[in-house]
């Protein structure tokens, strides 16, 4: 009976299988379209029969799962790009942070541009860094790539998780800005691993091979494994830096319920961000990612409407510390 | 440290960075013939506006869009190019239809308006090399421009002149049967 009471009920537990289904479809949508391009360009050759067996094979594949829903393979296009800057039927949407670095490089306003980051920018400061958690391509193999730490780690290889100042990543943002006005070009699409796993995905399917930015991205990976957990995300990512500036007044965060709250810490040792939901610090880091939600015993963590993160409420209510204050 | 020597070692840092930026510069400066996709035209402009998200590329149906590595300066880097002795560009104006950002303008797909908005280049013949001006009456980049008799013209013995109107597509470089090809298009961008 004491098990029966303890099980956890909430709802708000299972966002974080949904924010996995998010990536997965977000990340094998960039594969996914990338082979749709090359069968549009077949389809524009009209030259199946001089394609080789590969290509046949693609453009069977694609043709046989896309046939019933569109007559021309030219519809196909209505989705298109990656998230760095894609089409959505007819919507264009692109990320914040390029829109930025254009403003910067060319000194100059482009409205039809910048109104493409309306969208990505009202649910930012409503939610926070959630495209960090939620959509970034980049995430997807940066989550996995800390499971592969995990395994290293119980296979008694050094993994290091130091910690840095976060700021270092405002610095990162603001040298990329001055770079851009010196250069006269945008800088960040070089450094930002969303927009280089969305390029260099493109450069691997369809132009035969990967470019310069996927080195880069092994860098950050190996970077994450070396000094520090998520270090890249956390302290270097210039689009991290824009969206926690973006989201520091955002209107939806976890809070913790220190009522329910029994200190068991799981939350602060799953949060891959190194945040302290324990002692109510989430910050302008949080991407929402839910994961302290759904490993929390007692559901004390939950999404809330407000503009600031609570004060430290002391042990939780549950715990022994608390007990023991209030009992002695 | 003194206050001022700080100054200093920050002023002479930061004029080093400058000097060695400025080198490296240079040291990546271009040296690559390639035309930008149809419709941008001045170099600057194009790289202060492009944020290298490929989708000109992922629209092109004739594959002739590519990316530049770090063969063209750190500037270029990721940025689209076209090589059209490899693959030509076909006018069709995908390209600047899904561009988000502007560097490649939105054309119609119409002759008027390429011929006014879309400027890559100009072909330039070889006489030396060209096969009809020594005689043997070729004519192929005169029949695969797409501009026939407003971008190019034939003489006597099919020799080609290229006229003003010549937008700069590369589809007479790319179909050229000499090797190598006799007309060539010269790049309009300031690169």
């Amino acid at each position: 009976m004491e098990n029966e009471k303890l099980e956890p009920s909430s709802k708000l537990r299972h966002l974080n299988k949904l924010r996995w289904l998010s990536l997965t479809i977000v990340f094998s949508m960039l594969i996914i379209l990338l082979f749709v391009h090359l069968y549009q360009t077949y389809e524009a050759a009209h030259a199946y029969d001089l394609l080789t067996p590969t290509e046949k094979m693609i453009s069977d594949t694609v043709e046989t799962l896309t046939s019933p829903f569109v007559k021309d393979p030219e519809e196909l296009s209505v989705i298109k790009g990656n998230t760095w800057s894609g089409t959505f039927f007819g919507l264009k949407i692109s990320d914040p942070l390029s829109v930025l670095g254009q403003i910067f490089a060319s000194l100059s306003f482009y409205w039809p541009f910048v109104l493409t980051a309306l969208i990505p920018l009202i649910a930012t400061l409503l939610l926070g860094r959630f495209y960090c958690g939620w959509i970034c391509p980049a995430t997807f193999i940066y989550e996995l790539n800390d499971n592969l730490a995990a395994w290293l780690r119980k296979a008694g290889l050094p993994v290091s998780r130091r910690k840095l100042d976060r700021r270092i990543k405002y610095v990162v943002l603001a040298v990329g800005l001055v770079l851009s006005v010196y250069f006269g070009t945008v800088m960040f699409g070089s450094i930002y691993p969303p927009a280089i796993v969305g390029r260099e995905i493109y450069y691997a399917i369809a132009l035969g091979g990967f470019g310069a930015g996927a080195v880069f991205f092994l860098l950050t990976l190996l970077f994450d494994l070396m000094v520090s957990r998520r270090g890249f995300c956390r302290y270097v990512c210039p689009g991290g830096a824009l969206y926690s500036l973006l989201g520091r007044y955002r209107l939806f965060r976890i809070k913790r319920n220190v009522a329910t709250c029994n200190d068991c810490a799981k939350c602060n040792v799953v949060c891959q961000f190194g945040l302290d939901p324990l002692q109510d610090d989430f910050g302008m880091e949080c991407n929402n990612c839910t994961a302290c939600i759904a490993v929390c015993p007692t559901d004390a963590l939950s999404f809330t409407v407000s503009m600031h993160d609570n004060k430290y409420q002391g042990p939780g209510h549950l715990g022994h510390k608390y007990r023991k204050e209030n009992e002695g | 440290m003194k206050r001022r020597n700080f100054i200093k070692y920050l002023a002479s840092t930061g004029l080093l960075g400058y000097v060695a930026s400025g080198g490296v510069q240079a040291a990546f400066a271009p040296s690559v013939r390639y035309l930008r996709p149809p419709g941008s035209h001045d170099e600057a402009k194009f790289l202060s506006k492009c944020i290298r998200c490929g989708k000109c590329g992922e629209s092109c149906p004739n594959r002739a869009i590519k990316f530049f590595s770090t063969e063209n300066g750190i500037t270029s880097l990721d940025t689209p190019f076209i090589i059209p002795r490899e693959q030509a560009c076909i006018l069709c104006m995908k390209c600047g239809d899904v561009c988000p950002t502007g560097a490649i303008p939105k054309i119609e797909h119409e002759a008027n308006a390429i011929m006014n908005d879309v400027q890559m280049g100009r072909a330039r013949v070889d006489t030396h090399l060209c096969l009809s001006y020594q005689g043997k009456t070729c004519g192929v980049c005169y029949r695969a421009c797409p501009l026939q008799d407003v971008a190019i013209r034939v003489g006597m013995l099919e020799q080609p002149h290229v006229l003003d109107k010549c937008v700069g597509c590369g589809l007479c470089e790319r179909s050229c049967i000499q090797i190598p090809q006799a007309i060539r298009v010269i790049p309009e961008h300031k690169g």
